[in-house]
């Protein structure tokens, strides 16, 4: 079980969920705690040792399910769906399975073993039969998507499907004349129905496999829309969840300066201090001087890429970098294709549809030129460069596709030595960066955290990395 | 170290029970989280919107293992002096009045201001003893002669340095006082830290805890809860109540009403001696459920539906009986 558990938070990691080494060990002191009788009770002491954050909650049920559940509730969902299939309500289902396997023994056929719990929908045993027959294909194997359908017809012939069909068209025959006429063709469709109901467990068996190996099969179905849905209207949903995001975003780069300083302790009495201070009062102690830590507040510097290449996740980052603006007091934006301007302003004065509207539009740098960064970046070096310092977190949003323009690293050099920190959120697939016209490979030697970024989800899991 | 003195649930049943028995109604989720914390030893960093249970959960835990609950409440600015101690600055003060001359004494003689500042630094010693000290609630939980619970309330209200210095407190359960050398816990305290999700906390912490997240509760949970805290309810009007609260939490709202508004408003629907929620009823008390004009218009709006469903509902269970009556 032990194993089964280490493997579990393995893929909970996989899926993005941050669980460290000391949690590993939690959770199994939990689960021994809670013991195994009660499955609940043991989905609970890993959830509770393992899930700190509530948005990984979603992941942490499917992947339990995928992953300790089995099979079951896709079962019993299957028989759900033929159920209704069939306009059963109530006990019709049940009455149905009952004077079928009443009918079969009269007729003293010797059903196989499939056969059977699959007419009886005794799905345990269904389910027990599917495994047996994953192990024996090695279904573990699986790691491709392409690979489904050879793994799922393995699976097919190792339970010999195809016999089974027979099987059941023959009993079907032979049924033919036994059950009342009115109830003959829901008894028929029952049993194709079954049989279909097979054949999908079969692939769900596959698919999960598939699920566990391939977090990114997942992800696809989880919410990704932000960025897809880059030139529809923002909904309130959207734009609470970014404020959420970025919201923690900050936290991060704030805690980072509060974790450095933790070792500042505790503001020690300085009684000499405290002595220079009361002479005022004549020397009797009123004020005690501790030495006291200023409060930092996040200082960013953000700029945006807005150009054509990046059209379709345009409304992704700014509407990141009008949200960033809008919740903290010290932060400027600036967008930028092949000039650059700084929008501070606008994005304070207009709210987020309009600012993004804007900013998109030509008004405030010419969105049809071909990219630069270099010229851009030298542009920021040129006029900007004193508004970056030690306290300075310079994020900047955009593809690196240059357009064999001159990339000008060394401003990123410059900007990098004077800033806290440097952050390059690129949108594009990690995989295609540096090819053709990307510069990405040139200028992330200058970055402190260089991510691939766009949507909420990545977005998330850089978060989670600026940490380290 | 010594460690918390014994065990105080056998079992998760058993903290359902004990729970219930404070008038508190947690769900299995709940109660497995609270049941490794007391086996585990651990801290409990309990997340959720504000209302549904957290503070009380600590409460009643404590009630639950009849231990004393020092609570400390975090606020923004709370620093190491407010939650660990303070030196007693007055009785400090005081003292050297009263002791004056004394103080004379150990001063004369002296040749500068420095030197004067140099003798009475030698002496501090008698000035931050126990004596002056002023224990703050971790302090409290610390020196402990009996076990406690300690509730680190509103946590994501206190700055991130707190927290981080909080964090070393729960690692090891000992502080130094400069002036009085290291101090170790007795007892390890039963920690329950709460947060209404202001900021995120820091991994480091969240680390050390285990995490429960406690969302509004679902119609069957709100109904023992409001039927538990107000008995004396009418049995269709605190059906009616938390169905309809129910729907409410399900309106775009500006601030979603939280179990404590549900009680609030079940009281003074009491109070009005009501048996199921009627239009004007409704319309007056509103007010203890929703504190903002739009998010009143809105429930008004679905107390409309709400009504008008409830009474074709009737209508058709009246021809029901009609018809049974026929037969
Ligand atoms: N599960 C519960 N059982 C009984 N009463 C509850 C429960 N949850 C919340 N309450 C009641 O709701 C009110 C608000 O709870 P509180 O602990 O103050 O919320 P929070 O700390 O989460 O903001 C309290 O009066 C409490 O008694
Ligand atoms: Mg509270």
């Amino acid at each position: 079980m032990e194993q089964k558990i280490l493997r579990f938070v393995e893929l909970l990691r996989q899926n993005g969920v941050r669980v460290s080494l000391a949690e590993d060990l939690d959770s199994l002191q939990a689960v021994a705690a809670v013991g195994f009788s009660n499955p609940a009770d043991f989905r609970e002491a890993l959830r509770a040792t393992l899930v700190k954050r509530h948005i990984d909650e979603p992941t942490f049920d499917s992947l339990f399910n995928l992953y300790f559940r089995g099979l079951g509730g896709d079962l019993v969902e299957h028989l759900k769906a033929t159920e209704s299939a069939l306009g059963f309500e109530d006990a019709d289902l049940q009455n149905l399975i009952d004077a079928l396997s009443q009918s079969v023994q009269e007729l003293g056929v010797q059903l196989s073993e499939l056969a059977r719990q699959l007419l009886t929908a005794d799905l345990g045993r269904l389910e027990q039969l599917l495994r047996q027959a994953a192990r024996h294909v090695g279904l573990d194997a699986v790691e491709r998507p392409f690979q489904e359908g050879r793994y799922a017809h393995m699976l097919a012939q190792h339970l010999g499907l195809s016999a089974l069909a027979a099987e059941l068209e023959e009993l079907k025959k032979r049924l033919r004349g036994l059950i009342p006429s009115n109830d003959w063709e829901k008894v028929q469709k029952f049993i194709d129905l079954r049989l279909q109901d097979l054949t999908r467990a079969i692939k769900r068996l596959v698919r999960q496999e598939l699920e566990k190996k391939e977090p990114t099969l997942r992800e696809s179905e989880r919410i990704d829309r932000l960025g897809e849905k880059s030139f529809y209207y923002l909904t309130e949903e959207e734009i609470r969840q970014m404020k959420e995001a970025v919201t923690k975003l900050a936290e991060r780069l704030k805690n980072i300066v509060a974790v450095r300083k933790k070792r500042g302790k505790r503001g020690r009495f300085d009684i000499k201090d405290t002595l220079r201070k009361n002479l005022q009062y004549g020397g009797v102690p009123f004020r005690i001087e501790f030495d006291r830590r200023v409060k930092d507040k996040p200082q960013i510097l953000v700029l945006c890429d807005v150009s054509d290449s990046v059209r379709n996740v345009s409304r992704f980052m700014l509407q990141f970098v009008y949200t960033l603006q809008d919740l903290y007091s010290r932060v400027r934006s600036f967008v930028f294709v092949s000039d650059l301007s700084e929008v501070t302003r606008l994005f304070e004065e207009q709210d987020i549809h309009a600012a993004i509207e804007q900013a998109l539009s030509g008004q405030v740098v010419n969105v049809f030129a071909h990219s630069d960064f270099g010229r851009a970046f030298r542009i920021f070096h040129r006029d900007f460069l004193p508004a970056v310092n030690k306290k300075t977190t310079v994020i900047i949003l955009g593809d690196a596709r240059n357009n064999y323009n001159l990339p000008h690293e060394w401003t990123l050099k410059d900007i990098r030595q004077r800033a806290k920190q440097l952050i390059w959120l690129n949108p594009e697939n990690r995989l295609t960066w540096g090819f053709g016209d990307s510069e990405m490979d040139r200028y992330l030697v200058y970055c402190d955290v260089v991510e691939e970024c766009r949507n909420l989800n990545q977005l998330y899991r850089v978060i989670d990395r600026i940490v380290h | 170290m010594v460690s918390y003195a014994s065990q105080p649930f056998s079992s998760i049943d058993e903290v359902i029970a004990r729970f219930a028995a404070h008038k508190y109604i947690c769900n299995r989720r709940i109660a497995t989280v609270v049941y490794l914390a007391s086996s585990l030893q651990k801290p409990i960093l309990v997340e959720g919107p504000a209302g549904v249970g957290k503070t009380e959960l600590a409460k009643v835990l404590a009630a639950t293992v009849q231990c004393e609950l020092i609570r400390l409440q975090c606020y923004e600015g709370l620093d190491e002096a407010k939650a660990l101690y303070e030196w007693e600055y007055a009785k400090q003060l005081l003292y050297t009045q009263i002791l004056k001359d004394k103080i004379n004494e150990v001063v004369g003689g002296a040749r500068s201001l420095r030197e004067a500042v140099e003798r009475i630094a030698r002496e501090d010693n008698v000035f931050f003893s126990d004596r002056f000290i002023l224990p703050r609630p971790l302090l409290r939980a610390i020196t402990a002669d009996r076990p406690t619970v300690l509730l680190v309330d509103e946590i994501d209200k206190a700055d991130p340095e707190f927290e981080a210095f909080l964090l070393e407190v729960l690692s090891d359960f000992q502080v130094s006082v400069p002036e009085l050398g290291t101090l170790k816990a007795k007892h390890i305290p039963l920690v329950v830290l709460t947060s209404n999700n202001a900021r995120e906390m820091s991994d480091a912490l969240k680390r050390r805890c285990l995490h429960l997240y406690i969302d509004f509760p679902s119609a069957a949970q709100e109904l023992e809860i409001v039927q538990l805290k107000v008995p004396e309810i009418h049995p269709q009007l605190a059906e009616e109540l938390v169905h309809f609260i129910q729907r409410v939490r399900q309106l775009d709202l500006k601030k979603v009403p939280s179990i404590s508004e549900t009680l609030d408003w079940a009281r003074a629907l009491v109070l009005l001696n009501a048996e199921a929620l009627e239009q004007q009823l409704v319309e007056d008390t509103l007010n203890a459920v929703l504190k903002y004009e739009g998010d009143i218009r809105k429930a008004q709006e679905e107390l409309k539906d709400f009504l008008s469903r409830r009474k074709t509902e009737r209508q058709g269970r009246e021809t029901d009986a009609d018809k049974d009556l026929l037969h």
